[in-house]
């Protein structure tokens, strides 16, 4: 574990405690109890449709969870809009798609969080962002537009955004299956820098290599359910679960 | 001619100098056609000449209609758009309603009935041939904007929003700081289509009285019998006002094309 693990002691910072969530008739989260703690960096790796992005949307309310019970930080995730906002602006995300505000510029993009929600004055949100913009590595192109800027730049500016709002925990939704292979490591490298920094993080991911190198814990979630929830070394050393030897032979291919 | 505008500014200027250069030039056109052209236009041969004072009053009542219309016509599109993506049914059931009756029934029929129909019914509702034209032409013009603006609504991905909440922003300012400026760029063509034709359609106001543009134009040609010179003009007006409204509205689109997509 992360030597930050310290700075919540009182307990794990989030708490999934039997949640269920179904689409339709498909029961895509099953019975699901785990908890993440501060300074962990955990990934959930699973198949195509296991649940594994929809557990992580669920601890900030991008998908309800229709019975048991999440905590973030000491705030239940319900449907209180107070609470719900409040929560989330202690949540970060990054989404697969990058989703960056196209007509704003990246520096507009980084500042409108903090300076609507935080009531943060205008020059210090700027202030702030050129301070995060710079450690992404794009300082230099705060005045385009996103459209002007390659996925994996997207992908930065949009890591620098959740930044803004100096959340508690942040959430990766296939941050890298959008790039072009060449754009993947300069958002790892991103992601593994803010790792060291103590960051707590949850990574649903296919990237082996990062799960490996930088993660504090694996889960991997088959069908809804936590299959297993492992130590790097140990999930991708003697694997003795059947499936997950298939699943990760898979992935090597 | 929609392009070239657009050019004649200095080529260090950005877009948005640009934008506001072009908004500007065209309402300064505009409100010196609307103050001066009885000047020009007297010099020209009867019967136009003797009724250029009387064209220009036509003109500024035609420009007032479609303005007041076109402003609460694209309020009243916002909030039936609005109503008409609800979560809630019953505003639904009345942004529906109200969008199926006025695109179902004719705008000669709602202006007659504005002026003539609500006062039976409703006393109090007596309005001025004006205030009548100008409510049944921004309802009317509200119904279209509707559908286009709900249109841009749609049209503006749902990782937008996922964005704009998952950052902590309320309700109310995803929609003012994201979902709405994205909507509202790709609705622009079509609320500017019906803009363009509340101007034309403003000539149904002639119906109950008011003395616009066409009705000017009837009342000459009643007193003179010369159809074709006072059609002319009547029409080359139209044809002006609708050339600056353009102006503005490409200036508009410009304004919100970051992606430099507008050729």
């Amino acid at each position: 574990m992360n030597t930050t693990a310290a700075v919540n002691q009182g307990g794990p910072l989030i708490t999934v405690d039997h949640v269920n969530k179904h689409f339709g008739p498909a029961h895509v989260l099953r019975d699901v109890c785990t908890h993440f703690n501060a300074g962990e960096v955990a990934v959930i790796i699973g198949a195509s449709g296991s649940g594994k992005s929809t557990l992580l949307r669920t601890l900030n309310r991008l998908e309800k969870h229709d019975s048991g019970r999440i905590v973030v930080d000491g705030i239940e995730v319900c449907d209180d809009l107070k609470e719900l906002d409040a929560l989330r602006s202690e949540v970060g995300m990054v989404f697969q798609q990058f989703n960056l505000f196209p007509h704003l510029t990246v520096l507009e993009n980084v500042t409108l969080a903090p300076r609507r929600v935080r009531k943060t004055p205008r020059e210090q949100a700027e202030a702030k962002a050129m301070e995060l913009l710079d450690r992404v590595g794009l300082k230099a192109h705060a005045h385009k537009h996103p459209f002007a800027l390659s996925g994996g730049q997207q992908q930065r500016v949009a890591i620098a955004r959740s930044l803004a709002m100096a959340p508690r925990v942040m959430l990766f939704d296939e941050p890298t299956s959008a790039l072009d292979p060449e754009m993947v490591k300069e958002v790892l490298d991103v992601m593994k820098q803010l790792a060291a920094t103590g960051m707590t993080m949850i990574v649903v991911t296919h990237e082996m290599g990062f799960a490996r190198e930088v993660s504090d814990r694996v889960l991997f979630i088959d069908q809804g359910r936590v299959a297993q929830d492992a130590p790097p070394d140990e999930f991708f050393g003697a694997q003795r679960n059947e499936r997950i030897r298939t699943f990760l032979g898979q992935i090597a291919n | 001619m929609s392009q070239g505008s657009f050019r004649v500014w200095p080529a260090d200027w950005g877009r948005q100098q640009r934008s506001s250069a072009t908004m500007a030039a065209a309402g300064v056109v505009l409100v010196l056609m609307l103050w001066l052209m009885a000047i020009p236009m007297a010099w020209a041969p009867e019967p136009i000449g003797n009724n250029a004072q009387f064209f220009a009053e036509g003109t500024r009542v035609t420009v007032q209609l479609t303005a007041i219309a076109a402003v609460a016509g694209v309020l009243i599109g916002v909030l039936a758009a609005l109503g008409k993506t609800s979560k809630w049914p019953p505003l639904r059931w009345v942004a529906s309603a109200y969008i199926w009756v006025i695109r179902g029934t004719p705008l000669l029929v709602q202006v007659l009935f504005v002026y003539f129909a609500l006062p039976v019914m409703i006393p109090a509702l007596q309005l001025s041939d004006f205030t009548s034209a100008c409510v049944a032409l921004s309802l009317n013009v509200g119904a279209y904007n509707a559908e286009a603006i709900r249109a841009g609504l749609l049209a503006v991905p749902k990782g937008q929003v996922e964005a704009a909440r998952s950052l902590g922003l309320s309700p109310w300012f995803t929609f003012i700081d994201v979902t709405f400026p994205q909507a509202f760029k790709i609705s622009l063509p079509p609320l500017v289509n019906n803009i363009v034709a509340l101007l034309k359609d403003s000539s149904l106001a002639y119906a109950i009285g008011v003395v616009e543009l066409t009705n000017v134009g009837n009342r000459i040609q009643a007193a003179t019998f010369q159809p074709l010179p006072i059609l002319l003009t009547s029409a080359t007006i139209y044809l002006l006002l609708t050339t600056v409204l353009t102006q503005i509205s490409n200036a508009v689109e410009r304004r919100f094309d970051v992606e430099g997509r507008v050729a």
